[in-house]
Parts: C-alpha cells; structure tokens; sequence
C-alpha cells in the first residue's frame, strides 16, 4: 500500500519530464558559431555577469586581435599552469601567419605545442559552459566552428587529512576529500593494476556531479557493475551533492531501515572491498564513497581487523555483534523483564530494583522513553553544536541524564545503566548507517515490550527478521554467508581468519577470479634459522 | 526456476526437524502408555517413517509436481481440485490450531490480562507478514531459528540432570500392561501428530534443489528429530512422573519451572515459553503457507493475494472452540483419531497406488506396443 501510494504520489507526472528532455537536447545541439565575437558575447550574456569568469582576447596584440580567445572561471583552475598555457600560445601565435591561423593553429596546438595533456576540441555551445564550468581553460579561435579545452582544473582544496568518522588505531591515516581526482589517486596508489576501471557518468542537470563506478575488472561481478550503472544512468535530477542522494537513488528497497549500501570515507577500506569483488561508486564533492553489494556482516568488519592479529580482530568483531544485539534489545529486554516477567530476575536484584523505583512515578516503559530520547537530544546537540561549547553539553548532558535524574526520583538507577549502555554499544558499530537503523528500530522493540513484554518483542524480531531475509543488495542477500549459507565465506565473518588461511575471495559477490593468494602460505617459522644455529661455526 | 526460489536440501531438513519439534513440546505425547510414553512415541516415529518414505517415493516418481497438482493430475480435474480444496481446509485447519495453541499458552503464562483475540490477531499478523515474502522466506527463519532451539533444548536436557530433577526410577517397569496400551497410544494419534504432519512437505518438495541426497537428507533428519522428541517427552516421566504428566496442561513448561542453577538461572519458563513460540510459529508458518501455494495453484490467482484472505480464515477457525479444554479435547482426540488419518494416511496411500497402477499400465501398453 504504502509503496503504491508513494509511485503514484511522490514520482513526477511524465509530461514535465518530457520537456525536460526536450530543453535540454535543444541546448546541447546549439553549434559553435564561427565567429568570434558573437560567440564571445553570447558567452558573456550566459556566464558574463559572475565576477569570476574571465576572458582574455589578446587585444593589445594590433597583427592577432579579435582572432583568438581563451576563457575560464578563475577559482576552478591551477594559476601555473594556465600562465604555462598563456605563454605557449602567444609563443604559437607569433609564429603563424595571420592569413591561416584557424585550422593550423588548431592542428597544431592539438598535436603537439602545449605543454598540457587533455586537450579536447568540442563543437557545441553548451560543451563550452561545461568545460568552462568544470575548470577547462576554453581556447576560441575566430573562423573556427569549434573550439578546444583544456583541462587546468585547480583551486582550492582540502588536502588529505585523518578520517574523521571511521578512526583506527593501527592502519593507514588518510581518508578520503572532497575532491574526487585525489579521490582516484588514493585509490590507485593502493591498487597499481590496469584492471582497475573507473567508469565516469555525470549525473545532476544543475550540478552537473561526477560521478565514478570503481570495481576492479574480473574480480567484481560483470553483472552487478552493470546494474549499477544501469541504475546511476536511469538518475535524472537537478543535483547530487552527497552520495546519499546516490545510495537512495539506486538501493534495491526504498523502505527500509537498514542500509543497503556501505560508505566509507578511508581509502584503505574502499581497496579492500574492491578485492572482495565488490563495486565503488565516488561521487565529487564528498568524502564518502558507497561501496554495493554489501550484506549486513560487512557493517561489522573494518579495516582494522586485517592489519591486526586475527584472534583479537575475532574477539572484537563478535563484540561489535553483541553490542549490536544489546544496542537493539537491552532497553526492551529490561523494560519487559521489569514489567510482566519480574520472575526471571534474581530474587535479591529484583529486591534492589524495586527498591529503586519506590519513588519513580512512571511506568519503566514512560521512565525509558524519557531518558531515550533526552539521550537521543544530547547526541544530536553534541554533533551540531559549535566546537568552543562541547564541555557544557557534556556536563549538562552528564549531570541531567545522570545523576539529578535520579535524585529529582524522575528515573530510577538501574535505567540509566541501562540507558547509557545501550547508547554506549550503539557507538561500538563501526558504520553510522547500520547504527542508525538500530536507533529507529529500537523505539518500536521498546512500545511493543512495554505493552507486551517478551512476547511483544518477539513480535517485533521477528517481522524484522523477515524483513532482513527477503532483503537484497544488489542481488546478494542481506545475510548472505549465514543464511543462504556458505560455508567459503564463513572465515570472515564471526571470526577472522589467518591471512595465509584466506585463500578465496568471498565467491558470492565477486566475478571469476575467485583465488586471493597462492597455496602453501603457511609461515614456515624460524627452522631455517634454529638449524643454522645448531650448526658447528665452520672453522676458518 | 531461477536460483532464488530453489530451497536447498539443508534448509528443508532444518524445516522439518522443527516442523516436528513444532508444538508436539507442548503436550505430554502418548499419555495412555504411561511410563511407557517412550514406546509409543518410537512405534508413532516408525508408523510416521513409513509414511514419509511413501511420500518419499511418490515424490520421486514425479519430482516436478507438488501436493496440489498430483491429486489433479492423477485424480482428474474435478475430483482432484475437490481434494485439493480439502487438504487446503486441512491445513488451514492445523494452522488455525497452532494460533489457538498460541494464543492460549501466551495468556497461560505470560500475559494474563490480555484477551486472547488480541494476542491471536498480533501473531496472525507477525506470522501473514513473514508469510507474504513466500516459502523461501519462512525456509530461512527456520535456519535462524535452529541453533535458538537446538542450544536451547540441549541446554534443558543438560540442565536437568544436573540439578538432580532426573528420576530414572519413573519410568519403571517397562511395559508394566503389555504391549497394548502402548499400542493404542501411537496408533493412530501419534501418528497425526506429530508424525504424520510430514504431509505437508509434499508441497514444498519440488522446490528443492534437485540431487542426490535428498532422501537421505530428509530420512535422517527426521529420524534424528524423532529420538530427540522422544528423549525431551520422556524428560515429563523423568521428573514429574506419569500421573502429574499426564494432567498437567503444559507439561514441559511445568519441567523447565523446576529447574534452579545456582539461584541465578530460575524460572526459565519465559523464556521456554519463546522457545514454544518459534515451534508453534514455524509450524503454524509452514502450514499456513501450504494452504496458500495450494489456492494458488488451484484457482492460479497469485501467492500474494491470497496471503490476506487466508490469514483471515486461520483467524476465524481458531475461535472454533469456546475454551480451550473445548479445543484439547476436539484436538487431541477427536480429529487426531478420525479426521487427520485421513488426509496424512487415506489420501496419500490412495494416490500411491493411482500411481503405481497408472505407471504399470504405462509401462505395459507401451512394452506391449514394443512387442506387437
């Protein structure tokens, strides 16, 4: 119902569409007029009015003027190397006679006298606003029914600091920008293989986004690369400015609370998905890459568990899975416990409990909302408050949810352990999208305990585990390895195997090349060495 | 078939081993034999073993078709859509049973104030929603579920004996009146319940993956299961003895109650309860998705529509009765003795031999055109 409503009420009628389309094919048809100066002036009409756009004619030159034009955006480009392009050409000019300087100039410049690379000739009028508006310096020769581009992009950037979202302790330290050619570079210095692919599509009417499919050809799976990009060329909207627009462009379900999609701002995870088989989409202006098919225990792994010995790496995934269980359950577990099945707790706690809410008017359910959401309210004021005033939130935060609650007999003790665990253990999860789906979900598993105890939260598991089942990811199943199940992809998922054990890839999500190492990569140990020891000092 | 809706042979036999385990833990099982309960579970397996390789074989000799189509195609169209509607009124019959079952165990023990249509109506829905995402869906929950259940009733076997509730002696003498009471209990109740239910995976054979190993797979399976079922219903005898077994309403749950480690693990029944519940709801599940693959295929209207209209019959049949006495007595005498032999024994031996005679003539006419 709800997903009927939302096809017929929220999609667009088809007529509006339509022309869309047309306007837009009108303005892309539009041929570079031949002369100069009417197209230098419709440029001015189009893009002439912003501060930033600049046109240099070369006027002063009495033998050259009006027959040559270069313009461009001056925050979008490198200052360097558009004096390195100004000087060629004027060097290339002096050289031509003026009678034929159209298509030789061309030619020539094309061929062989600029010291840039990415150097395009376009014919239409709205290829000229691209690439001016993407940082190309564009080259307009009078006579000439098309020009050339010359990519000098530049500007300001930031530069590659530490992720600030996805930490480690032992791992690389760079993380992605907001610029996605450093982006690329990141991901190649990891990955030196020609197999890596990067597939461009510019999505966005206004914003005009880049938008790059990454996966590594033979290793990813032909047919997932290909859905995707079927889906991200099925995207027609005015802008992407983050790849969450992306991610719900093309999840397989709209409604759902879990994420269908990774994203990550560190290279170093992006690189080893790629070598799982899996598929990156980098979209410009944002750090976060989305990574697809994913399956839920992907939202458990981190980088950090491959740099680390595998046996804590073990520990701490299964941790995280716990703290995912407890993050979800424990305020409903209690409030159930508390409410309808106080049997189950020990005779002495129960004693304990009771004596605690002596003085606390509410219901555990009510006392667990309230302190839920002031939970939920500090966290949200804590992300978006300004730096200089952190430490007051978090006293304030402290003393509310803490201690005065308690003596003001608003709550009672054991509910706010049980609350700040809970928000503890939310932390644990390693990817905000998964934590948040826990957030929501929690809520409703704590309305259904409080108004029917344990059989409400059975209620409620199990409808989301239905949910999780029929759930799909770019048609890998959410739960893939457990259920259908695998047993190939079961060394990385409670625990982590031994590098050297890790001879497959995870078949399910990866194309043909399915073998990661060698045989035999046991580590031999030190015998060599021990021998060589025991050996008698050869004598001299 | 594309690979998606394909079940594979581990989740069938994850399926039925708790099929089996299903609700048959709610119940003391074979009462009338006494100490002697274990004797006539083992007889019921065996009957029910036997079954399940006639429908083993009727399988095998037409791996494509389910339940539904071979009654059409072996009984022609009219008498075959008739039976066809009778076995879907089965099993939604049984289905509605397992809501009642439900929603009287849920009131019995965990929330006393709540009306029992609001608690059926809660898990109708819960269990219509699983149901809609079809049969692959509900195969794996079952594969969720195992290892909760199987944990859990090892850790109940285990629990048991060690906090010194086990008494051997109750289960003495064995066979104190002969063979007959044992007899009289597994035949045939033991035998429609829980045996005998394998029917229903009639339905969902087709849709396995095709291979060796189907057989052996199920055979064990089940066998595995039967002697488990046997050991947790005889863990009744073993601690509260055949007089107070065979009263109790929830004999099992009365067993769990005893259990006190260390004063820290007491009163697990709660959480027995939950394990009661995902039995009874895989079973109630399985059926209840029998019943709509079998109007799909009678009337060829679409699995999805037919999720809610059947989730509305089970929801009127399990009001059938005015209490649950009402219903233990309809259940566990009546329709066990004489209407689900029926559909679990008459039926399928019936079609067998149509078979079997249909597949003769076959092979003699056609030998017999060979000759001429």
């Amino acid at each position: 119902m709800l997903k009927y409503w939302i096809k017929n009420v929220l999609k667009p009628s088809k007529g509006s569409k339509q022309d869309a389309v047309k306007s837009k094919h009108q303005a892309l048809n539009e041929p570079i007029n031949a002369s100069l100066a009417s197209t230098l002036s419709t440029l001015k009409k189009k893009l002439g009015q912003s501060p930033d756009f600049t046109i240099r004619d070369f006027s002063d030159d009495p033998e050259h003027a009006g027959l040559l034009a270069v313009c461009y955006i001056e925050g979008l480009i490198d200052p360097g190397l558009l004096s390195d392009l100004i000087e060629s050409l004027v060097k290339e000019i002096a050289h031509t006679p003026s009678d034929r300087l159209e298509e030789h100039l061309a030619a020539s410049l094309i061929k062989q006298t600029l010291p840039l690379g990415n150097i395009k000739r376009i014919d239409s009028q709205n290829q000229i606003y691209q690439a001016v508006l993407k940082g190309s310096a564009v080259i307009l020769i009078d006579g000439l029914q098309s020009a050339l581009t010359v990519s000098i992009a530049g500007g300001v950037r930031r530069a590659v600091e530490e992720p600030t979202s996805q930490g480690v302790v032992r791992g690389p330290k760079e993380g992605f920008t907001e610029d996605i050619s450093t982006n690329i570079t990141l991901i190649r210095r990891k990955l030196r293989t020609p197999d890596l692919k990067f597939d461009s599509h510019i999505i966005g009417q206004y914003s005009q986004t880049v938008v790059i499919v990454t996966y590594i050809e033979g290793i990813a799976d032909p047919g997932v690369v290909q859905e995707i990009t079927k889906r991200l060329q099925a995207i027609d909207t005015d802008s992407i400015l983050e790849s969450g627009y992306i991610e719900e462009f093309i999840q397989d379900a709209p409604l759902t609370p879990f994420p269908t999609m990774l994203n990550s701002e560190r290279p170093d995870t992006v690189a080893g998905s790629l070598l799982d088989g899996q598929v990156a989409v980098m979209v410009d202006g944002t750090p976060f890459v989305l990574i697809a098919p994913v399956t839920f225990y992907n939202f458990f792994q981190i980088s950090e568990d491959y740099y680390q010995r595998y046996d804590i790496s073990s520990f701490l995934r299964m941790i995280r899975l716990i703290s995912f269980l407890v993050s979800l359950l424990l305020p409903s577990l209690f409030i159930a416990l508390t409410t309808f099945h106080q049997e189950m707790i020990p005779t002495i706690l129960l004693v304990t409990l009771a004596a605690q809410r002596e003085g606390v008017p509410f219901p555990a359910l009510l006392e667990a909302l309230m302190m839920e959401l002031t939970f939920e309210v500090i966290r949200e004021a804590g992300v978006r408050m300004p730096r200089a005033i952190g430490p007051a939130i978090s006293i304030v935060g402290a003393l509310v949810i803490g201690q005065a609650a308690v003596e003001a007999g608003l709550v009672s003790g054991a509910m706010v352990i049980v609350v700040s665990f809970t928000a503890i253990s939310n932390f644990v999860i390693p990817y905000i999208s998964m934590a948040t789906a826990v957030r929501l979900l929690r809520f409703v598993l704590m309305l259904l305990a409080g108004t029917l105890g344990l059989f409400g939260i059975m209620a409620g598991i199990v409808p989301i585990l239905a949910h999780l089942l029929s759930l799909k990811s770019f048609g890998v199943d959410y739960l893939m390895p457990y259920s259908p199940m695998y047993k190939s992809n079961m060394k990385d998922l409670l625990i982590r195997v031994p590098w050297w054990a890790m001879k497959t890839r995870p078949n399910i999500k990866s194309g043909s090349n399915k073998s990661r190492q060698a045989p035999h990569q046991y580590p031999t140990g030190s015998n060599n060495i021990a021998r060589r020891a025991d050996e008698p000092e050869p004598k001299a | 078939m594309s690979q998606r809706n394909v079940i594979r042979v581990s989740e069938l036999a994850i399926a039925i081993s708790l099929f089996e385990v299903g609700s048959t833990t709610l119940f003391f099982i074979g009462g009338e034999a006494k100490q002697d309960a274990w004797l006539a579970m083992l007889v019921g397996a065996l009957a029910g073993l036997f079954l399940l390789l006639m429908h083993l074989s009727i399988h095998h000799q037409e791996p494509h078709l389910d339940l539904f189509l071979l009654f059409r195609r072996y009984m022609g169209k009219y008498v075959g859509t008739f039976v066809n509607l009778l076995f879907v009124g089965y099993f939604s019959y049984e289905s509605s049973r397992n809501l009642r079952d439900f929603g009287e165990i849920t009131v019995m023990t965990l929330l006393n104030r709540t009306s029992l249509w609001i608690i059926m109506l809660i898990v109708i829905l819960v269990v219509s929603n699983s149901m809609r995402y079809g049969h692959i869906v509900m195969f794996r929950i079952c594969v969720i579920f195992f290892p909760i259940m199987l944990v859990s009733y090892i850790l109940i076997s285990i629990l048991i004996p060690v906090t010194g509730l086990f008494h051997f002696e109750f289960m003495l003498p064995v066979l104190e009146s002969g063979w007959k009471p044992v007899l009289d209990a597994a035949l045939p109740e033991i035998v429609s319940f829980p045996f005998g239910q394998t029917i229903l995976f009639l339905v969902f054979y087709p849709h396995v993956r095709t291979g060796k190993g189907l057989n052996k797979a199920v055979i064990t399976c089940y066998v595995i299961t039967a002697l488990a079922l046997t050991f947790i219903n005889q863990l009744n005898i073993f601690v509260l003895g055949p007089k107070i077994a065979l009263y109790s309403t929830l004999p099992l749950l009365e067993t769990v109650q005893l259990i006190d480690l260390a004063e820290v693990f007491e009163r697990m029944d709660a959480l027995f309860t939950m394990l009661l519940f995902l039995g009874l709801g895989v079973k109630m599940g399985a059926f209840f998705n029998g019943a709509i693959i079998g109007l799909e295929k009678i009337t060829g209207i679409a699995y999805k529509k037919w999720v809610v209209p059947v989730a509305i019959l089970i929801y009127g049949l399990a009001f059938l009765s005015p209490n649950y006495t009402h219903h233990i007595v309809i259940g566990r005498q009546l329709v066990l003795n004489y209407l689900f032999p029926v559909f679990q024994i008459v039926l399928p031996l019936l079609l067998f031999i149509i078979i079997l005679i249909r597949k003769r003539k076959k092979r003699t006419n056609r030998s017999a055109s060979e000759k001429t």
